[in-house]
């Protein structure tokens, strides 16, 4: 076991942890983050999506000693003081959540993608989530939900 | 009664638990942890067809951490039907948790529970098993042969389900033109992104629970009763909501499994199947080979059709006879067709199980039918759409076998509006011959209930609390398909309520009514009519007290949001002080139970036009455009419709385009992974135009039917056919696989 420290969602947290773990295993089973999902393990599904120093990543194929002292987000971080994100609101309104398995990946990637470009075009949103899966929208209202929030971000930060 | 200005019905509703799952607070089933919990891990057989002549597990045993290990030796071997819905019930029963034979590569040898994962799996290469090898079969047709090895009984034939109108063989005689066509389609994984997952514990007074990723949780009480011989009582079956199902999730998989375990240990156990263990040791959709002959007049009147259908069910019975038996009855809702056979057999081969998915014997036959009807317009030199306009059925349409009504079908209004949409579509260029532009369509069909198998009803509860805000009890299955949105809906508009004054607790078997699980596009059908009737039920018992409290003519009463006032007199009262009155002054309470059942199967329809663009180079193909429109009866919830019908499309591509569960000539499943096994990314998607047939189903909640399995249906028919124009080629094989010239 091997002592480490990560930021989690704007904490500092000292984790014990085994070389092999991946980042997945230590935020769902011994961070208790199960809003980070496991879907294949393989990095082909996204629902293990975190952003760590701005980068979406899949959690699953990180090992958690090489991410020691790096900024994790997780879809737990997202609402602040009890305040929706704007994605959250936005995958709410427009429908974007079925069964929800996707979501916090998917509200990653596009976190991610909006954090670094504010007004992205549907081509780029739909490039953003190239590696989430999703089996029940067909993506169409998690594309939506992301021009939205993204617009209702920028109307904000106009004001 | 039709479209009366509801509410909240039709209206666009976010599903109602969105904001525990955009926050990531939705405790799935793995995503749940209990005190003292085991981690278990199963050996699967790395051979297709094997006797177990010895397996030795005291290594296993002997590594610290490992609380049990269970094989065939220490574990009932009760065989069970993984899809049994009725205690009566008798399926074939050729399933047990472990058994001393293993039927194909991924089948279950044992398991391990240990203090983590880490040790359960290291157990789990301990355990040595020596295999006599028996002989195989992959291929349906080899394993159908009269001197096959039998993996089941003494044939491979699970067996046949026959059904008939008219008389075939005088309908062909009487035909201008006879067409001929085998058509065949792979197995293919569900894909939900949620993997198959399962806890369970037992109190010390033997009461077993199981949590547990699972759409038929009544049914799973019953295998779980008849496996460890527990009376009902003794058995909870709790679904916390699942990660998607599509079907994959309907039958009894790991349950037995983790039960067991639990009951060894002491302690809970939880399993949890990675990817590939879901994709090679769960249930699949039925592979099928599907033969139709079609006799046809010269004006293009359909006047005999023979189907013949062989499934590969794989290694066990589950769902083999009803997936056979659903596509049989389903073609008998489309087209006036005054002499159809239909002939399936489902067949036992060594590789994975077949089960449930989305359309159950739809997404084969249809794909069939509909791509050979476009060849036939084509050889008669008649429109496509014609073709289907002289044949489809009206709103008054009957099944031939029985000449009984089969609802309101709208097939051809669902037609007439997708050409319309086609308008909107913008020229698309083929960029100086480098691609190939074609448009297909085709019709898609699927039932309501099962009430064509067997009884289908559920009940529901609702308990009034003292602020007028009520508990909706519902043995529901919550999957993404927002069915218990859709039974809040009811709730919502019948007691006049805001959805914020409701909640529920679902998918439970000792907290909810009995219901037949959430599968055969029952939940909008049958579900949600029981919850309106329960509402209705809990709303006359509010007047009922009102009019006591008032001395007013229960007959004038009415409510409000926050009143029951009379129409006549104009006297109000406030709901909490009606609610103050029936605890307080009358010393009861209002729950409300309410049943419905099914009576009647219509079908459900879908007309999809599909245009694609091919690379001529490379055959590579992009779904340009795509039109669904969806015979619904009545719109429940706008936003959870149109989400199911695009939902819908990406796996329906993906069945014609690319998804396939590649078994090689070993039993080895090859695309066992979301590496090898490709299903549609969001840039794959076309741009898509959905849209509602609302004509009115008399024997439906608020006049609605069903649509999500339906939608799949027509999918890739259409994409096929819109392929075959572009390239003007035949396809008879899904997935598509032609590589350019
Ligand atoms: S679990 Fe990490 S990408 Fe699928
Ligand atoms: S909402 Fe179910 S996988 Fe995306």
């Amino acid at each position: 076991m091997e002592k480490i420290t990560l930021r989690v969602n704007s904490r500092d947290v000292e984790v014990l942890v085994e070389p092999s773990w991946t980042l997945l295993y230590v935020l769902r089973e011994v961070l208790d983050l199960t809003g980070v999902k496991p879907g294949c393990h393989t990095g082909d599904c996204g629902a293990c999506k975190v952003i760590i120093d701005g980068e979406a990543v899949n959690s699953c194929l990180v090992r958690a000693v090489h991410v020691q002292g790096k900024s994790i987000e997780t879809v737990e971080g997202l609402a602040q003081d009890g305040r929706l994100h704007p994605l959250q609101q936005a995958f709410i309104d427009c429908g974007a959540v079925q069964c929800g398995y996707c979501t916090p990946g998917m509200l990653m990637s596009a976190k991610s993608l909006l954090d670094k470009n504010p007004a992205p075009t549907e081509e780029e949103i739909k490039e953003a989530l190239g590696n989430n899966y999703c089996r029940c929208t067909g993506y169409y209202k998690i594309v939506e939900a992301i021009q939205l929030a993204a617009a209702r971000m920028r109307e904000v930060g106009a004001e | 009664m039709t479209d009366k200005g509801y509410a909240v019905i039709g209206e666009r509703v976010p599903i109602q638990d969105a904001v525990l799952k955009v926050t990531g607070q939705y405790k799935f089933t793995d995503d749940l942890k209990l005190p003292g919990m085991l981690y278990a891990q199963v050996l699967f057989s790395p051979v297709p067809h094997a006797r177990i002549k010895s397996i030795d597990t005291s290594a296993a045993e002997a590594l610290p951490g490992v609380r049990a290990v269970a094989t065939y030796k220490n574990s009932p071997r009760v065989r069970y039907n993984s899809t049994t819905r009725l205690y009566t019930q008798k399926w074939i029963e050729n399933e047990c948790i472990f058994d001393d034979t293993v039927r194909f590569i991924g089948d279950r040898v044992a398991a391990v529970a240990a203090d983590t994962l880490e040790i359960a799996k290291k157990a789990v290469r301990l355990i040595k098993v020596e295999y006599e090898e028996l002989p195989y079969y992959t291929d349906p047709l080899e394993a159908m042969a009269e001197d096959a090895y039998p993996i089941h009984g003494d044939s491979n034939i699970a067996g046949k389900i026959y059904q008939n109108a008219g008389d075939v063989e005088k309908g062909l005689a009487e035909a201008d033109y006879v067409f001929e066509d085998t058509y065949t389609t792979p197995a293919v994984h569900h894909g939900a992104i949620e993997t198959h997952a399962a806890i369970a514990y037992v109190d010390p007074r033997g009461k077993l629970t199981v949590i547990t990723a699972n759409q038929n949780t009544f049914g799973t009480r019953i295998v779980l009763a008849r496996i460890f011989g527990l009376p009902l009582s003794r058995i909870r079956v709790i679904n916390p909501g699942m990660g998607g199902a599509f079907g994959g999730k309907l039958e009894v998989t790991i349950e037995p499994v983790v039960a067991q375990l639990a009951r060894m240990t002491g302690r809970p156990v939880k399993l949890t199947y990675n990817r590939k263990e879901t994709m090679i040791s769960t249930r699949t959709r039925h592979a099928a080979i599907i033969t139709i002959k079609t006799g046809v007049k010269k004006d293009g009147t359909i006047v005999a059709q023979d189907i013949k259908v062989i499934t590969n069910t794989g290694a066990y019975a589950g769902s083999a006879m009803n997936v056979v038996g659903a596509m049989s009855g389903k073609v008998y809702k489309v087209y006036k067709i005054p002499n159809l056979r239909f002939t399936g057999y489902p067949v036992y081969t060594n590789t994975p199980s077949a089960g449930a998915m989305r359309g159950y014997g739809s997404p084969q036959v249809f794909f069939a039918q509909q791509c050979q009807l476009q060849k036939i317009a084509k050889a008669l030199n008649m429109d496509f759409a014609e073709l289907q306009l002289k044949n489809l059925v009206d709103p008054d349409g009957i099944d031939q076998r029985t000449g009984k009504s089969i609802g309101n079908p709208r097939p051809k209004d669902c037609l007439r509006r997708a050409l319309e949409l086609q308008r909107n579509w913008q020229p698309l260029s083929d960029e100086g011959g480098k691609y190939a532009i074609g448009v297909g369509m085709a019709l898609g069909c699927h039932g309501n209930s099962t009430f064509d198998a067997h009884l289908d009803k559920a009940s529901i509860i609702i308990k009034m609390n003292e602020d007028s805000s009520c508990i909706l009890f519902s043995g529901s299955h919550e999957m993404g398909q927002a069915t218990i949105t859709a039974q809040m809906q009811a709730v919502a508009e019948i007691l006049k309520l805001p959805l914020d004054m409701i909640d529920v607790v679902c998918g439970d078997t000792d907290l909810c009514g009995w219901t037949v699980g959430d599968f055969s596009s029952r939940g909008i059908y049958i579900s949600l009519y029981a919850a309106k009737k329960a509402a209705e039920a809990a709303r006359a018992a509010l007047l009922r007290a009102a009019a006591l409290l008032l001395e007013e003519d229960v007959n004038n009463l009415d409510l409000s949001e926050s009143h029951v006032y009379s129409r006549v007199s104009g006297k109000r009262v406030e709901r909490y002080r009606v609610m103050e009155y029936v605890q307080q002054v009358l010393k009861e309470e209002i729950i409300c139970t309410a049943s419905h059942h099914a009576t009647r199967a219509p079908g459900s329809y879908g007309f999809h036009i599909a245009r694609v663009r091919v690379e001529k180079s490379t055959g590579k193909v992009e779904v340009t455009d795509y039109i669904a429109v969806q015979d619904v009866g009545k719109v429940i919830n706008r936003l959870g419709a149109e989400g199911q019908v695009e939902g819908a499309v990406q796996m329906g591509i993906g069945y014609a385009l690319c998804e396939k569960l590649e078994v090689d000539a070993e039993g080895r499943v090859r695309s066992s992974s979301f590496r090898q096994y490709k299903m549609l990314r969001a840039a794959n998607m076309p741009k898509l135009q959905v849209d509602f047939v609302e004509e009115y189903e008399p024997t439906g909640p608020f006049g609605a039917k069903s649509l999500a399995e339906c939608a799949v249906v027509a999918v890739a028919p259409a994409v096929i056919n819109a392929i075959c124009n572009a390239l003007d080629i035949e396809i008879k094989d899904l997935p598509y696989s032609y590589r350019g010239q």
